[in-house]
């Protein structure tokens, strides 16, 4: 027999005991797991990363080219943008694209597994065809259409310029939702029957089975998926500079193809791509730890390892 | 406790004809247990009778209601008729505690504390007062299935359904679970098992019904089944599974 959880036990952080409590008990302590339990890996990981840079630029340095950070320091002042600026600008979108695709993503993925067919259809008509453009062609897709149906209409520049690019930025929601709804779709479906029956049994509607049986079940099961999916989105942004946007992405071409102004063009542009991937790196990491948190926050006792 | 009837079901997934009009009485208060070769449509019977596969023709009774009518809402009748599976289907990312809660909060609207209460009750009467707060995979068979049977019994039935309760054990497991069942039984539940254990359907039922090819073959006392069966098909399937 495998341990069950002793009395004695119960009263320890991250016990399910108290773990399970309540949702709010749940939230905190997920939040301790994500950003205190795990600073060892943040230690290891950010340090290998800076180490790794410094190692970098110090090979650069002696290649005789250590002066392109004063040189990049330069530039940076000279065209009045910094990959910060950019990075910073990634992030609004970031934030935007990640819950509106998992939002979307969710509820499509749902309508997939339902026994409604116009449903199904519908979400399958979606993912058929988000999933299978490139996101590049997707943004200019969209940004190009609203330019043609903006064009002549009155509205000023500024706002309809803002308006094109963000609808890039939708496009992109739309890509990842794709993705996210055929993970969903995956996790609902790999809840076993046996699950339903049990609920159908006892009386539990459909509806509410969905809620307090399935997909509990389906969201665990879907996250390594989704960490996936998320880290791949998050770049996909670097793509958004074709219609003008200065995210990172932008910002770095700028930077590189400006970098000619000095002596030593292609080891300044490498030094602003290694800025940006860097920059890149740290997102992508936090928004996969945070996934590898609830991961463990929905862990289940007994079920982590793998039975034979 | 209640009765069941069971009046000329017929039931068909796609060509094949699964049941072939099953007339069926599970009387208050009586375990009966269904025996039979695999395939022969036992358990696609129990389903039937709450409505987890809805027959294609003749009607279920629990006591004078008839379950069949199209008005009676499905949920009505798995709140009032238990189920037991073959694999436990113990709902994975709760603890055995919030199994038995689950219905209770959620189907008869009980606040927490009651539902708490009822839980623990049902979970100290099949012997799990110690695993409240473990999770099903942290337990052994013979335990996930008496918390299914716990989870069933809090949500006071009138009558619960056992589907091959025993097949997925193993011997130890086996007889704590019957153990639990015949319990059950002498407190005056009305139960159907489907059920390989000939043992425990010699000594705990009331009456034993022989189920081959989608027709009730014979019935009687497990003594009439077992010893003295008058029809030849259960006279051969006793013979291979008797020894």
């Amino acid at each position: 027999m495998t341990g069950g959880s002793s009395p004695a036990s119960t009263l320890s952080p991250g016990s399910p005991e108290v773990r399970r409590r309540d949702w709010k008990t749940r939230l905190r302590g997920g939040a301790k797991k994500v950003f205190v339990w795990k600073i060892w890996s943040h230690v290891v990981y950010g340090g290998a990363a800076v180490v790794g840079g410094i190692l970098f630029l110090l090979e650069l340095g002696y290649l005789g080219v250590y002066h392109l950070s004063f040189a990049l320091g330069a530039l940076h002042s000279f065209l009045a943008i910094h990959p910060l600026q950019g990075f910073l600008l990634s992030l609004e979108v970031v934030g935007v694209i990640l819950p509106v695709g998992f939002g979307l993503g969710f509820l499509v993925g749902w309508a997939r597994t339902t026994r409604f067919v116009i449903l199904r259809g519908l979400g399958s008509v979606f993912v058929d065809f988000f999933r299978s453009m490139p996101p590049i062609a997707l943004i200019f897709f969209f940004a190009l259409i609203t330019g043609l149906e903006l064009r002549g209409s009155g509205i000023d520049p500024y706002t309809a310029q803002t308006l094109i690019m963000w609808m890039g930025v939708v496009a992109l929601a739309l890509h990842t939702a794709a993705y996210q709804a055929e993970i969903m779709r995956a996790g609902i479906l790999s809840v076993p029957a046996g699950q339903t029956d049990a609920a159908d049994a006892l009386g539990i509607s459909r509806m509410r089975a969905m809620f307090v049986v399935v997909l509990p079940q389906a969201f665990r099961l879907s996250l390594p998926a989704l960490g996936n999916e998320f880290s791949s989105s998050i770049k996909d942004t670097s793509l958004l500079n074709v219609i003008g946007w200065m995210e990172l992405g932008g910002v770095s071409l700028a930077l590189a193809a400006n970098s000619i102004e000095y002596s030593h063009y292609l080891a300044g542009s490498l030094v602003v791509w290694i800025e940006a991937a860097f920059l890149y790196f740290v997102v992508t990491y936090i928004a996969t730890r945070t996934v590898r948190g609830v991961e463990d926050l929905f862990k289940v006792p007994g079920l982590e390892v793998a039975k034979s | 406790m209640s009765s069941i009837r069971v009046k000329g079901v017929r039931k068909s997934f796609g060509e094949l004809e699964v049941l072939r009009g099953v007339d069926l009485e599970v009387n208050s208060g009586e375990v009966l247990c269904i025996v039979g070769p695999s395939g022969s449509g036992k358990s696609t019977l129990l389903r039937c009778m709450n409505l987890l596969v809805i027959p294609d023709e003749g009607q279920i009774f629990l006591d004078d209601v008839a379950l069949t009518d199209p008005r009676i809402r499905p949920e009505w009748v798995r709140q009032n008729i238990g189920m037991v599976f073959q694999s436990f289907n113990l709902f994975t990312h709760l603890t055995v505690k919030r199994n038995v809660m689950l219905a209770l909060r959620h189907v008869k609207r009980m606040n927490r504390a009651k539902a708490e209460k009822v839980a623990v009750s049902q979970l100290t009467r099949v012997g799990l007062a110690d695993k409240l707060n473990a999770y099903p995979a942290q337990l052994s068979g013979g335990q996930q299935q008496r918390v299914a049977i716990a989870r069933a019994l809090a949500m006071d039935p009138k009558a619960i359904l056992f589907d091959e309760p025993t097949s997925a054990l193993d011997p130890e497991s086996i007889h704590e679970v019957l153990a639990v069942m015949s319990r059950i039984g002498q407190e005056g539940m009305t139960m159907a098992v489907v059920t390989h254990e000939m043992g425990f359907a010699k000594e705990v039922a009331d009456r034993v019904v022989f189920f081959d090819a989608g027709r009730v073959v014979e019935e009687g006392t497990p003594d009439e089944i077992f010893e003295r069966a008058g029809h030849e098909r259960t006279q051969a399937f006793m013979k291979k599974i008797l020894r």
